[in-house]
């Protein structure tokens, strides 16, 4: 079995501890920083794959997967600081649960994902009204916002940023991320909210972040 | 018959004029009144009378009691929100970490006002309707309390990382729990509807299900004075039914929309009732004659189990629900006719 299905089975049980010590004994071997690339982003995008397509896998086996990255990050963090190198960033996102949504545990598996692969997150919580988000986008430099809502009526909400994104002309330039289980369950919800796109669980948010930053990108640079 | 007489047949198995029909409809009562939800979810009297208003308007076979979770979050200290149109939420839990469990005195269910709201409205809806409509309280599971305490993360990573922790708080919700429940089954409660969250195939493994939640549901349900009803907690239920087989108490399953409602049959064998329909969030973007097409096609393929009600699955049916949509229940189980045991 190679070290992402062994990392994967490792999930599967639940075993945190079992996961990390896999793999740190493979970053003894091939090195810490080849350890996002070569095996935790391709076992998490299998595990995302198969989660969006089967359900085979729970939350708690997701948040496993969330807290093993944050270990690994972590250290790798610290080694860092250690040895004062910096690794290329992909650019400033934001993220945040839309006005009056408090679901939280999403959003922030969300964060850990997208941290793993390099983006910059601003995480403005809870209950985040729209002029918020685009201020934020703003002053950061912002491509993306993310918005979550986990219930029919939240996502509704979530209107109110692409009004506010348009209102101020960003249109095309900040491209808006929408997810949340009532998006799943109605994949119509998206266009209806104004989303330029969506994804189906955590785990595969950093691939709609590149496809959006790019979208983004390429409107401006025009056709 | 009337709609209690409906219910009651329906969990023995008997005849019956229609299928009865249970819309998850606590919400939609401040709809109907025009009640303001900070009011509607603090004041029994005021959620009564939406209640009043549901079975006027829509002739459900069930009233449901406040669908307000966040409320038992509340009486341990958590922060809510009332958002417009929807049942309240936790705007900060009331503990952060499992440690400060130890200081939590868990709450008096017959003192805390935030508690005695939910008794007093089923009291009320009890004293109006209890003879011809029946009265279903709903409370998740109580492995599903500390979520509404210390928030849903924090609580996962509890129980996912520590058993002694997790026992401890288990140790002060349980004794509470049986409490809390047996009171409105006093105050006149027909039965007890439990999402199941840490049953969900979506949420924990069948590991933790075996190791963690049934036991705890085994313990309990043992102790409380009336019959339950399991709930999918808006995702499908299928996976896990198998575990939860067998309990104590436990009278019926609410199966989500998704659930083969045949294979759930087979799991839960014939003297449970099973419950299965329609999505509570989806039912607001069909047309009426899709509720109704739905709905029969549903009845259909449940027309020789005895032991089977129409409903909703998921929360509360959401706010903006056009009302013809609910009628289309009533008007499909009406057409569809009497059912033989």
């Amino acid at each position: 079995m190679d070290i992402q299905q062994s990392l994967i089975e490792r999930i599967r049980l639940a075993d945190r501890q079992g996961c990390n010590a896999l793999l740190d004994a493979w970053a003894t071997e091939h090195g810490y920083e080849r350890l996002i690339t070569d095996v935790l982003d391709p076992a998490m995008m299998l595990i995302g794959e198969e989660w969006s397509a089967s359900g085979t896998f729970t939350l708690a086996q997701v948040y496993i997967a969330a807290k093993v990255t944050e270990d690994v990050l972590g250290r790798i963090a610290s080694m860092r600081k250690l040895s004062s190198e910096c690794r290329p960033s992909k650019g400033p996102v934001v993220i945040g649960n839309i006005e009056e949504d408090f679901h939280a545990l999403g959003r922030r598996m969300v964060g850990t994902f997208l941290r793993a692969e390099g983006w910059i997150v601003h995480d403005l919580g809870n209950d985040v009204p729209a002029t918020v988000f685009v201020d934020k986008a703003q002053e950061v430099g912002a491509r993306v916002i993310g918005v979550s809502a986990m219930m029919m009526t939240t996502a509704h909400n979530i209107r109110s940023v692409r009004d506010e994104i348009d209102s101020r002309g960003l249109t095309g330039r900040i491209q808006l991320a929408v997810g949340g289980a009532v998006f799943c369950v109605c994949p119509d919800l998206v266009e209806e909210v104004g989303g330029d796109g969506t994804a189906p669980n955590a785990l595969v948010v950093p691939g709609l972040f590149d496809r959006l930053w790019e979208r983004s990108v390429g409107k401006e640079a025009g056709p | 018959m009337n709609s209690t007489e409906r219910i009651m047949a329906t969990l023995a198995g008997k005849p019956l004029d229609r299928r009865a029909i249970a819309p998850v409809l606590g919400l939609y009562g401040a709809r109907l009144t025009g009640c303001p939800l900070d009011q509607y979810y603090t004041d029994p009297a005021a959620y009564a009378r939406g209640q009043s208003a549901v079975r006027e308007t829509f002739r459900p076979d069930v009233l449901c009691a406040p669908l307000a979770f966040a409320s038992i979050g509340a009486a341990f200290g958590s922060e809510l929100v009332f958002p417009h149109t929807d049942v309240p939420n936790i705007r900060r839990p009331a503990v952060q970490s499992v440690d400060e469990w130890d200081l939590l005195v868990p709450p008096d269910p017959d003192k805390d006002p935030r508690l005695l709201y939910f008794r007093d409205a089923i009291r009320l809806m009890a004293a109006e309707h209890k003879n011809q409509v029946s009265i279903a309280m709903v409370i998740p599971i109580p492995a599903d309390i500390p979520g509404v305490v210390m928030g849903l993360e924090s609580w996962l990573e509890t129980v996912l990382f520590d058993p002694a922790g997790t026992q401890q708080v288990m140790d002060k919700v349980n004794p509470f729990y049986v409490r809390l429940v047996n009171g409105f089954f006093a105050a006149g409660a027909t039965f007890v509807v439990m999402p199941c969250g840490f049953a969900s195939p979506t949420i924990v493994t069948r590991e933790i299900v075996t190791a963690f939640t049934r036991p705890i549901l085994a313990q309990v349900l043992a102790q409380l004075r009336g019959p339950v009803i399991l709930h999918n907690v808006g995702a499908p239920m299928l996976p896990h039914l198998d575990l939860l087989t067998g309990l104590p108490s436990v009278a019926g399953v609410i199966m989500d929309q998704r659930d083969d409602l045949a294979r759930a049959r087979r799991v839960v064998g014939p003297d449970i009732v099973l419950f299965g329909g329609l999505d509570c969030s989806t039912i607001s973007e069909m047309t009426a004659v899709e509720v109704e097409d739905r709905c029969r096609a549903v009845l259909e393929e449940r027309r020789q189990d005895a032991r089977f009600v129409l409903g909703t699955s998921g929360p509360d049916v959401v706010w903006n629900t056009p009302p013809e949509n609910i009628h289309a229940m009533l008007r499909a189980a009406e057409s569809f006719g009497s059912i033989d045991a």
